[in-house]
């Protein structure tokens, strides 16, 4: 296995929950310095998470949307120069969720607040040169289910709406060079199996983001579901987890934070129990997939030792 | 009975967990710190240890602890369970300068009004308008429109109980310019001011003479301290200046800059202020500790002046 190729993606930055020292995450000397340490780490290639909470209260030192990234390099030209410069030669893929937007008791105000943001986050993707556009279908089932109690009323309306507007996404992706893919997570309306139901509506349009971490805590076999269903596989992310859910955690309003136990549910990449070195030789000796990979560290609770553990697991898997 | 009761405005980020009952075991997943910031039962404790009775939330709390607990009335009851009461909440009166926007604008305000009576709160510290840059600077008769809104805001609030403050920022659109202008356009009776220290003193105001001049419209504080007073408009009116590129704080913990508190202490007993006065401590790296830090301040430095 060559992991030159291999991107990290820069959710190991928590910027949502509280923790020491967490404010510096909201100044761009911090990420500046980060490039550079992410490129001593042996990564070149980055993913992003697109949020548009940060255009939102002056918090633009947190270069996750173009608000940001023209508010502090004036374009997005700019932004890939100074990511070069630190070593950055590539940003493999963007990611989205709608969760921010799963606020109220209006679809509308979902739809559309979503809709707005992710074309928006597309075309962004497309201009950084990203070569994947990895969407979470839905929020947090329980997200929804709190603010529509009636969730098995509305299924059918959510569900149309989200195939309409992922199929529109699908084709603004189709003409700008980037692929849509599927992110497959337990926490979602339409995961883990359900996702393909939405495959198959998009017709052809759309592949999956398969998350290797999301698969054990849904107890489904990684190796299993990725030979069943590697043609419709579009990006696969390297994470790992201890957590099975066996409480039904995943229909709960913040399921990455288990109400019933407190867990660090995502852990560093080569510390918790995915067999990640089974997952990449089936991938890439096996099954021959050449398509993007990324390696992710969310909730690591030290990014930096997250950096070079992922390095260090890397370093093993090569050998 | 104490003139003055001291609260905490919040400034922890999403805080994931209500209570944890593992904490032993939570704490062995990596040994970190992590599991001493992660769940409302330890943070309030926190505060209710170092003698800050009271909380004030911000709508941007809500995404959170609404999931969280279900409800604001339940939030309270938590906070009130562990020595903590909901004093009130921040709100940000979106675009209150534009005429097109008055419906809007109040009511968002009447909505944020509702949400702070739920969590048993009487405070309602409002940034009259957005930032500067984009905005500023306003005209003669966008400031008016700002107190319009502000007005009937205060008349919904003022009928529940609850007691709106202009609360400016260094960088809003309401500025050093225009900030009494919009003051003495409202109305005494409805509309009152939450004085942040240090906001008011990067803005261009002597804490003093401000105090001195609009003492029977104080309702309440935002104690902070800075280093960084009267800063040029070059600053202030710039793009998202509140988080420095480089890391500069602008806000620091009252005793940590150079504002005069002493001097400010010996007003509030002058003019007798009675209420609730939050301290404030926003770019902190480690708000435990900054409390801590204050807290020592104001026994050992103000609270012999005025308590």
């Amino acid at each position: 296995m060559k992991s030159e190729n291999i991107a990290i993606s820069l959710d190991l930055i928590n910027r949502h929950y509280q923790e020491p020292n967490r404010n510096r995450y909201e100044s761009r000397y911090f990420w500046e310095e980060l490039y550079s340490l992410v490129a001593a780490s042996g990564f070149s290639s980055v993913e992003m998470p697109y949020e548009p909470v940060w255009q939102f209260g002056g918090r633009s030192g947190v270069p996750f949307n173009r608000y940001c990234i023209n508010t502090k390099y004036g374009d997005v030209d700019a932004y890939r120069t100074l990511l070069k410069e630190r070593g950055i030669y590539r940003v493999s893929g963007i990611t989205f969720d709608s969760n921010l937007f799963m606020r109220n008791a209006s679809l509308d105000f979902y739809f559309g607040a979503t809709g707005h943001f992710a074309r928006e986050a597309l075309g962004y993707a497309a201009e950084i040169g990203a070569s994947y556009f990895a969407i979470s279908p839905s929020p947090f089932y329980g997200r929804i289910a709190q603010y529509h109690p009636d969730l098995q009323n509305v299924m059918q309306d959510f569900t149309a709406r989200t195939v309409k507007l992922l199929s529109e996404l699908a084709e603004i992706a189709a003409g700008s060079g980037v692929e849509l893919v599927l992110r497959n997570e337990y926490w979602s309306l339409f995961g883990p199996q359900k996702i393909f139901s939405l495959l198959e509506a998009l017709d052809g349009k759309a592949k999956m983001d398969v998350d290797s971490a999301n698969l054990f805590i849904a107890g489904v076999s990684a190796e299993g579901f990725i030979k069943n269903n590697i043609r419709q596989i579009g990006c696969v992310h390297l994470t790992d987890t201890n957590f099975t859910d066996e409480n039904n955690i995943w229909k709960t309003a913040n399921p990455e934070f288990p109400e019933d136990r407190a867990t660090q549910v995502f852990r560093d990449p080569g510390t918790g129990s995915v067999n990640l070195e089974s997952i990449t030789t089936l991938l890439l000796d096996e099954l021959d997939y050449r398509g993007p990979i990324t390696c992710s560290a969310r909730q690591t609770r030290d990014p930096f030792r997250a950096l070079t553990r992922t390095r260090a697991l890397l370093n093993q898997l090569e050998k | 009975m104490r003139n003055i009761r001291y609260a905490n405005m919040c400034h922890w980020k999403s805080i994931p967990y209500r209570k944890i009952d593992n904490f032993r075991d939570f704490y062995y997943e990596d040994r970190s710190n992590i599991a001493y910031y992660s769940d409302w039962n330890n943070i309030l404790k926190y505060q209710s240890a170092l003698g800050f009775e009271g909380i004030e939330v911000a709508p941007w709390d809500l995404a959170d602890i609404l999931p969280l607990f279900g409800s604001p009335e339940k939030f309270a009851e938590f906070a009130k369970e562990r020595g903590v009461e909901v004093i009130g909440m921040f709100h940000g009166a979106h675009a209150s300068h534009a005429a097109d926007h008055f419906e809007e604008a109040v009511s968002a305000g009447r909505e944020a009004v509702d949400t702070i009576v739920k969590f048993g709160g009487t405070y309602m510290n409002t940034c009259p308008t957005q930032n500067y840059y984009g905005v500023g600077p306003l005209t003669r008769d966008e400031v008016r429109q700002c107190a319009k809104v502000m007005n009937e805001i205060g008349k919904y609030a003022t009928d529940k109980g609850v007691k709106i403050g202009l609360h400016n920022e260094f960088f809003c659109a309401i500025n050093f310019d225009n900030h009494r202008e919009l003051i003495e356009s409202t109305d005494p009776d409805l509309v009152h001011y939450c004085v942040d220290t240090a906001q008011i003193a990067i803005m261009g105001e002597d804490i003093l003479k401000f105090y001195e001049d609009y003492h029977d419209r104080i309702s309440t504080f935002h104690l902070k301290d800075t280093a960084s007073q009267n800063l040029p408009d070059a600053v202030r009116y710039s793009q998202d200046p509140e988080i420095a590129d480089d890391g500069t704080r602008w806000f620091w913990e009252p005793g940590q800059g150079n504002l005069d508190f002493k001097g400010l202490y010996r007003l509030l007993k002058q003019y007798e202020f009675k209420g609730w006065i939050s301290v404030e401590y926003d770019g902190s790296p480690d708000l435990l500790a900054s409390m801590a830090m204050i807290r020592y301040f104001l026994d050992n430095e103000l609270r012999p002046i005025y308590d």
